[in-house]
């Protein structure tokens, strides 16, 4: 893969990027409700308030001009100031997005832990009790509403057992310097075992709820790509030649069956930054998620503009971390 | 005795108690509120969220408050008066200080309630809450602890009207500007801030000089807890949980199906009040067959509330007659009943020529459909065909702000907020003619005429007399088919002493204790 093809590869992003910005403005502010009526629903605002704060707010111009000063900010870094907040929707957006992050990442470390290994064990032991037993088991797990396993989660852990806490992202007397704002990376930062700890036990129970449907998705992949790779002949010529079962599986079969693992957790890790707003209401995650929905509901255009963009472009990018990933796994591949 | 086995089969709470110490005994005075949203800002000028007035309350003090039974009580004033039909005089308690260690004073009174009133204001814009202070047009500085408040026009209710606001520290708001206001307040009030984990906590700690509050609210003095935190937990299972894990100590809008199991649970109790929110059916009084009374008074005939209120709310609510609370100034206690009897409503809608079958639909939001639905079976029974309808919330309300746009709509369940207990924030805005939320178009001149009079009319037993006359014409008039006023439902800790839920749903932990 050359360099240029890199480039030319990034470039084929931006149309897809200019054409999420148009339907995000588009859905968004042609969606009934208007954000001023909503500001001040229930207040005494006079009509001349009420056209004062839309002019605060620039909606007095007419779409397409609003369109043009939303895409010339956008590409400078300026999404406007978040309706409600009174503050720069960025400001907003940051302080939220390592959380959700950090929730992200940490249930997609927790999902490949589970997946591989039972992935390939199911494959390995293919039409045996125990690989149907893990197919039912991730048909189960794969069909989880996310709401209602958290709660579960909660009721025996935290409300019964009293392991986990029931929700947030730290205990409250605990104060950690913040850095990168990920609790876990700031933590370690500062030295502080302890906290890292209690960080980490905040972060169990939400992960789960997150990374096991995720899990139960990859072990399928894993099932499949580990079984017809098993049946290739490099792997019978591995083991004709006398080479250990577990060398064949972990260094031969494996490293090729997880070619399309790869894609399909670069694309997942996508859906779960922009899906877990469930995790992050059930769990009281102060995460972006739950940010945007309240954003939605309160007509908040620039924050849920904002955000909707954020999460294409990352859903863009893991894409294309896939497929450069994908050539470096694979030399057949090019791009 | 209490065996382990009976008290893990008394509930998951109990056992949480049994079992469970680790979350929930460590930290002793340390009182921790489940709350389902952030709040917005900590500028008491710069919001209409009553979530984070909640907070904003506890790090603020106002000119008066309200006890827990709603009686207006001195708080920053040490007295006041009211000098004529316009004017209103307060007097300051001495030796008040700010948390930053600034004194309180005149200054600070004129300067708050400026920048809530002027146009401009706040570096630029004009306080959402202006409206909340009607005609106030001036407030001047007599001397250094004596302040006049000048009304544009006689505005009885200012009084009522005060415990919404809090003190701000002029010089504090100079030195950290606007945006500095957002998220650094400096109030007088019994804790200050912490600090604010957005979107997950609100941390405040007691403020050992604070001058002590009302001292007509005993006991008088600092708080009586170390630290008091607002945690958002935007589920309702999940705040529920926190609950009964022993994490949170007080949790407001307790669903009422999750009554029995906080009931159950030992470490926990349910507390109720009457809200402050009156729940109605805004009839289109300007669309056929509703111009016609008979049909409007068929309609209160044939809904059964008592069924919805026992089988639905849990018998969470007070059934209303009309449209005061029975805790508000002024309630009439002897409006007409109209009892529910079908075949005396089936019987009208005859009378008025509505035939069998006619379709109606009832508009309202989610949070809403199940009674909407109930409430549609109800009227049914009638012959009727009534159905609901749901919409977002963002669409709906401008739908039935104007006459143009509700022409075609036939029946609205909404509701409409009273903090002030007072007739004239509620019966002003949704009854009097042209009223902002006056969602049934209803329009009748001796209501209009009471309500005015009643507006700048001085003696408070006069003023009475005209709203309790309005009332009587509005309940007979039957703009809307009258529901009823729900509880507040709170789950409370069996740890927590001296608090008790108030209908104006501020959560004071200035006197909370903790028990044991």
């Amino acid at each position: 893969m050359t360099a240029s093809r890199l480039v030319e590869r990034l470039l084929q992003t931006l149309p897809v990027l200019f054409g999420i910005s148009v339907i995000v403005f588009l859905m968004i502010t042609l969606t009934p409700g208007d954000p001023v009526e909503i500001m001040l629903a229930d207040s005494r605002a006079t009509p001349e308030q009420a056209e004062q704060l839309r002019r605060d707010l620039g909606l007095h111009l007419p779409l397409h001009e609003r369109f043009l000063v939303f895409l010339g900010n956008a590409v400078t870094g300026d999404f406007g100031v978040s309706f409600f907040h009174r503050r720069p929707v960025i400001e907003v957006i940051l302080e939220r997005l390592p959380a959700t992050i950090e929730l992200t990442l940490a249930a997609m470390l927790l999902a490949l832990a589970v997946a591989i290994p039972l992935g390939v064990a199911a494959a390995v032991k293919r039409d045996t009790w125990l690989d149907r037993a893990l197919s039912a088991a991730s048909l189960f797990g794969v069909s989880l509403p996310g709401f209602w396993f958290g709660i579960l989660l909660i009721l025996l852990f935290s409300v019964t057992l009293g392991l986990f806490p029931v929700g947030g992202r730290t205990p409250f007397d605990l104060e950690v310097a913040r850095v990168s704002g990920f609790l876990l990376v700031d933590t370690l930062l500062a030295g502080r075992l302890d906290a890292f700890a209690a960080a980490l036990r905040h972060l169990a129970l939400p992960a789960v709820t997150l990374g096991l449907p995720t899990a139960a998705l990859l072990a399928r992949v894993v099932r499949s790509s580990m079984a017809e790779v098993l049946t290739s002949d490099y792997v019978l010529f591995a083991e004709a030649k006398g080479i250990s079962r577990a060398r064949v599986l972990l260094r031969h079969a494996l490293k090729n069956a997880l070619i399309p693992v790869v894609t399909v957790a670069a694309i997942e890790t996508g859906s779960l930054l922009g899906g877990n707003m469930i995790v992050e209401t059930v769990f009281g995650w102060p995460g972006l998620g739950r940010l945007v929905v309240e954003s939605i509901f309160a007509r908040n255009y620039p924050l849920v503009q904002a955000a909707v963009l954020l999460y294409a472009v990352t859903y863009v990018t893991l894409n294309f971390l896939a497929d450069v990933a994908y050539t470096a796994l694979n030399p057949k591949v090019r791009l | 005795m209490i065996t382990r086995r009976t008290a893990l089969l008394s509930g998951i709470g109990a056992a949480a108690a049994a079992a469970s110490p680790a979350f929930g005994q460590a930290r002793p005075r340390e009182v921790r509120v489940g709350v389902a949203t952030d709040v917005l800002t900590l500028d008491p000028a710069n919001h209409r969220n009553r979530d984070t007035q909640n907070v904003i309350r506890n790090i603020h003090d106002g000119l008066l408050t309200r006890d827990a039974d709603m009686a207006i009580r001195n708080e920053i004033a040490e007295s006041w008066r009211q000098v004529d039909a316009r004017t209103y005089e307060f007097r300051i308690r001495p030796g008040i200080r700010f948390h930053s260690g600034d004194m309180l004073s005149a200054e600070d009174i004129k300067f708050t309630f400026d920048r809530l009133v002027k146009p401009n204001a706040m570096g630029g814009q004009t306080s959402p809450r202006q409206g909340l202070l009607g005609p106030l047009e001036d407030t001047v500085v007599v001397d250094e602890r004596t302040v006049r408040m000048v009304l544009r026009e006689p505005w009885p209710i200012l009084p009522a009207m005060l415990p919404f606001q809090e003190v701000v520290n002029r010089r504090h708001v100079e030195r950290v500007g606007q945006e500095g206001m957002q998220s650094r307040p400096d109030g007088c009030g019994p804790f200050r801030l912490a600090e604010w984990r957005r979107g997950e906590a609100i941390i405040l700690e007691r403020f050992a000089e604070y001058y002590g509050g009302s001292p007509e609210i005993p006991p008088a003095g600092p708080a009586q807890v170390d630290r008091a935190i607002f945690r958002v937990i935007p589920e309702n299972s999940s705040r529920i949980a926190a609950l009964l894990a022993g994490e949170v100590d007080i949790v407001s809008e307790l669903p009422a199906s999750a009554m029995r199991q906080v009931e159950a649970s030992r470490t926990a109790q349910v507390m109720r009040v009457n809200g402050t929110r009156t729940f109605f059916v805004a009839i289109n009084n300007a669309k056929p067959p509703f111009t016609d009374l008979r049909v409007r008074r068929a309609l209160n005939h044939a809904l059964d509330k008592g069924a919805i209120i026992s089988r639905i709310l849990n018998n969470t609510a007070t059934p209303l007659r009309g449209v005061m609370s029975p805790d508000a100034f002024a309630f009439n206690p002897d409006l007409p009943e109209y009892a529910h009897d079908v075949a005396r409503a089936r019987a009208l809608l005859a009378e008025a020529g509505v035939p069998e079958g006619t379709e109606m639909v009832i508009d309202t939001v989610a949070a809403l459909r199940e009674l909407a639905e109930a409430i549609a079976a109800l009227l049914s029974r009638t012959g009727l065909r009534v159905r609901a309808q749901v919409w977002e919330g963002a669409v709906l309300t401008p739908m039935w702000q104007t006459p143009e746009r509700r022409r075609e709509r036939d029946m609205f369940l909404t509701s409409w907020g009273n903090g002030a207990l007072d007739p004239s924030d509620i019966m002003v805005p949704t009854l009097r003619t042209g009223g902002r939320g006056n969602t049934a178009g209803f329009s009748n001149a001796e209501v209009d005429r009471l309500l005015d009079a009643a507006e700048t009319e001085v003696n408070p037993d006069t003023r009475a007399r005209m709203y309790r006359e309005a009332q009587r014409i509005v309940t007979e008039q039957a703009p809307w088919i009258f529901l009823w006023l729900p509880q507040d439902i709170y789950g409370v800790s069996r740890r927590i002493a001296n608090w008790r839920p108030q209908a104006d749903s501020r959560i004071n932990l200035h006197r909370v204790r903790l028990a044991g």
